[in-house]
């Protein structure tokens, strides 16, 4: 398919042979790749990679992409850790059913509030604070768990952990700055779900590390206090990590270029203001509460369900939970690849069907996983609902940042806000009272999820149209510049501070599908870079 | 019966003791000739047991968690047994009983009797675990969380103050 003005860069996408497959790369014409830019790896127009290297770490695009998933990783290592080691936890603390229910849906709410704070940080101050700061702060919270003695400050240490969850946030809005729309889904897919694999990993590590300490002598009251210093650490090494080694964008640090004028600085209440009043927000809220949110309440219920129901030791309950976690490592980013692939012959309608289905497979797997009644059954049936839901976040993020440009920070912490809030709400109405047994609460949770998922049909772009309705057939209405260009006053658009949103809508018409693809000759204006 | 008497008194875990003492019961067992082996066993007791599901009480033995806890495990012999046995570490905060289980060769248990009656509401006493906490690990705690503010704190400043520099340039 060539490029008839043959415009420098776009018919060397595969050429190389460095690419790893069409869809880790952007290969349209659509995508103008700027040659006057010298980074490893090649950008579009605002410097955003349009490759997506696993294996390297070359700065700054991949080595962002490696330190957030890390980081993020991290908190969720620390936010799930105390789960496995309930069954040690519960005895030392004399804690009832109640107690522990109050403490798992505690530790998904603190960072509702955290969540809708960091996307606020985020658009005002980078990415690269936000995840540092959280990161670092929150150590405390994890070593605090060596003074609790009973159930109000177990539930209160929990409660504070959870707020580095909101590392999600910097984590996504890390990668947006960094990697070109025709990608992202992909990459904020394999970024995140890498993260959340953090709440896989803790099921095996924590009781491993638990075990080496009660073998060194301690006794198990006293071990799973100092398994907590692990994932301590850990904040510690990667807050330090991001600071030195990260950058915010691809041009540098955000300090530095906004006090060169090259990055307009934004009031937050414009931006509040937009994310609020585009009902699209609200939708997705909804939605990643059952497909973010019905992980997390997993990730704290799973283990002791599989422990008290199937009489499994620790580790075995500890080793099956881990495997719902680590699923993430592929399913996330299968949902986000699943949404690019889908983009790229019916473009935004096809991501929302994508979302639709495998959203709505997660729940039916999860009310059969309630009522599995071997432990085979269970397994297979965790192990479905896993993929489905992990891979539905991942197809929900790809969409995400097309909901808008100048919001999507703040749009970013309410949608992750979303998920905990359905984690709280699941675990509240589910797993924290007498009313039901857990494999009830686990088959109410799939019915939620599958009648909560019906609302994606009500998402609707005029310049893409939605599930059942196509785009808009007015002129103007229906072309991306339009609908991205509306977040802005006329008067901020004779400031042209709107350009960071045209440069962002030329990129996006690839959303359009097969038909915009096909179609495709750059238009006139397009800078040849000779 | 545990070492010290009283009515509110709580045994400490670690510290304390309880003695037991078991023999056949005076009524005799239809199924003596099979004892192996006696497993005498902690037990909770209802008041343990509220809201706490992982503790219930179930009338299949494989499935029933009322006596986690393994004191001694002896060969049956017809005199009468006794042991002292300290509280261990990783006794949680509750009521209990004790209770000593027949199990004949193949492992099954065959027959049982307890320090309390049918209902589970006599002669129960209480113990008090360990808090798990100590001085040492609080210390740490403090002196990791410390490092991790000030880490950051001074790698802020310093960046603030460079950037300064910068744009002074």
């Amino acid at each position: 398919m060539g490029d008839p003005t043959g415009e420098p860069g776009s018919s060397m996408h595969g050429v190389t042979g460095r690419e790893q497959s069409f869809a880790f790369s952007v290969a349209s014409p659509i995508v103008h790749t700027d040659k006057t830019a010298k980074f490893d790896l090649p950008v579009d127009t605002e410097h955003k990679a349009t490759v997506f290297k696993l294996f390297s770490f070359s700065k700054p695009h991949m080595r962002t992409f490696h330190l957030s998933w890390i980081s993020f990783s991290t908190c969720f290592v620390s936010t799930f850790a105390a789960a496995p080691l309930v069954p040690i936890i519960r005895e030392n603390l004399n804690l009832t059913k109640q107690d522990i229910g109050n403490a798992g849906v505690a530790s998904v709410s603190g960072s509702i509030f955290s969540r809708l704070v960091m996307g606020a940080v985020c658009d005002l101050l980078g990415p690269r604070y936000g995840c540092a700061f959280l990161v670092m702060l929150s150590a405390p919270t994890v070593f605090s768990m060596s003074f609790v003695s009973g159930a109000a400050g177990f539930i209160t240490v929990r409660f504070m952990i959870g707020f580095c969850l909101a590392t999600f946030v910097s984590c996504q809005y890390w990668m947006s700055t960094m990697f070109n729309s025709q990608i992202i889904g992909l990459v904020n897919g394999t970024a995140a779900g890498w993260g959340n694999m953090g709440g896989g990993i803790t099921q095996l590590l924590m009781p491993v590390v638990y075990e080496i300490i009660r073998r060194a002598g301690a006794s198990a009251f006293t071990a799973w206090r100092i398994a907590f210093f692990v994932p301590g650490w850990l904040h510690i090494i990667m807050g330090i990590l991001v600071l030195t080694l990260g950058q915010d964008l691809p041009d540098g640090n955000r300090a530095a270029l906004e006090k060169a004028g090259e990055v307009a600085k934004d009031k937050f209440g414009k931006i509040m203001w937009y994310a609020v009043t585009n009902y699209r927000t609200w939708i997705f809220v909804l939605l990643y509460g059952y497909s973010m949110g019905v992980e997390l309440s997993t990730d704290n219920v799973i283990a002791e369900y599989f422990f008290d129901r199937f009489h499994l030791k620790l580790h075995t309950a500890g080793l099956i939970a881990a495997c719902f976690g680590m699923a993430n490592f592929f399913a996330r980013p299968a949902g986000g690849w699943a949404s690019d692939f889908s983009a790229k012959y019916f473009g935004m309608r096809g991501r929302l069907w994508t979302l639709w289905i495998i959203q709505t497979a997660g729940g039916l797997f999860c009310v059969w996983l309630g009522r599995a009644n071997t432990l085979v059954t269970a397994v297979v049936a965790m192990v479905l609902f896993s993929l489905g839901a992990q891979a539905a976040c991942g197809a929900t993020f790809a969409i995400v940042p097309f909901v808008s440009r100048r919001a999507l920070g703040i749009i970013s912490g309410l949608t992750g806000a979303g998920g905990n809030f359905g984690s709280g709400l699941t675990q509240l109405l589910f797993f924290s009272t007498n009313q039901f047994t857990t494999e009830e609460g686990l088959t109410w949770m799939g019915v939620m999820i599958v009648g909560c998922t019906l609302p994606v049909a009500f998402i609707h772009f005029p310049q893409w149209g939605s599930m059942f309705l196509p785009p808009s057939k007015d002129p103007v209405k229906s072309t991306e510049e339009h609908y991205y260009a509306s977040e802005w006053t006329e008067q901020e658009k004779q400031k042209n501070m709107h350009q960071g949103s045209l440069r962002f809508a030329e990129n996006a018409k690839s959303e359009g599908g097969r038909r915009v693809r096909s179609a495709a000759t750059p238009p006139d204006s397009t800078p040849n870079n000779v | 019966k545990p070492s010290r008497e009283g009515a509110g008194v709580v045994l400490d875990a670690g510290i304390d003791k309880i003695s037991i003492t078991w023999k056949l019961s005076s009524t005799g067992s239809k199924k003596e000739a099979e004892f192996k082996t006696i497993k005498v066993k902690l037990c909770y007791a209802p008041p343990s047991q509220v809201d706490r599901p992982w503790r219930k009480t179930h009338d299949e033995l494989f499935k029933d968690k009322t006596c986690p806890h393994k004191i001694v495990a002896r060969p049956y012999d017809k005199t009468t047994q006794s042991i002292d046995w300290i509280l261990e570490r990783d006794i949680p905060t509750g009521t209990y009983f004790v209770r000593a289980y027949a199990v004949d060769e193949h492992d099954h248990e065959v027959a049982f009797g307890q320090s309390t009656n049918e209902a589970k509401t006599t002669s129960l006493f209480s113990v008090q675990a360990i808090s798990g906490r100590h001085k040492s690990l609080d210390i740490a705690s403090v002196c990791f969380s410390v490092f991790s503010v000030l880490a950051l704190l001074v790698f802020f400043v310093n960046e603030k103050r460079k950037a300064k520099i910068e744009q002074s340039k």
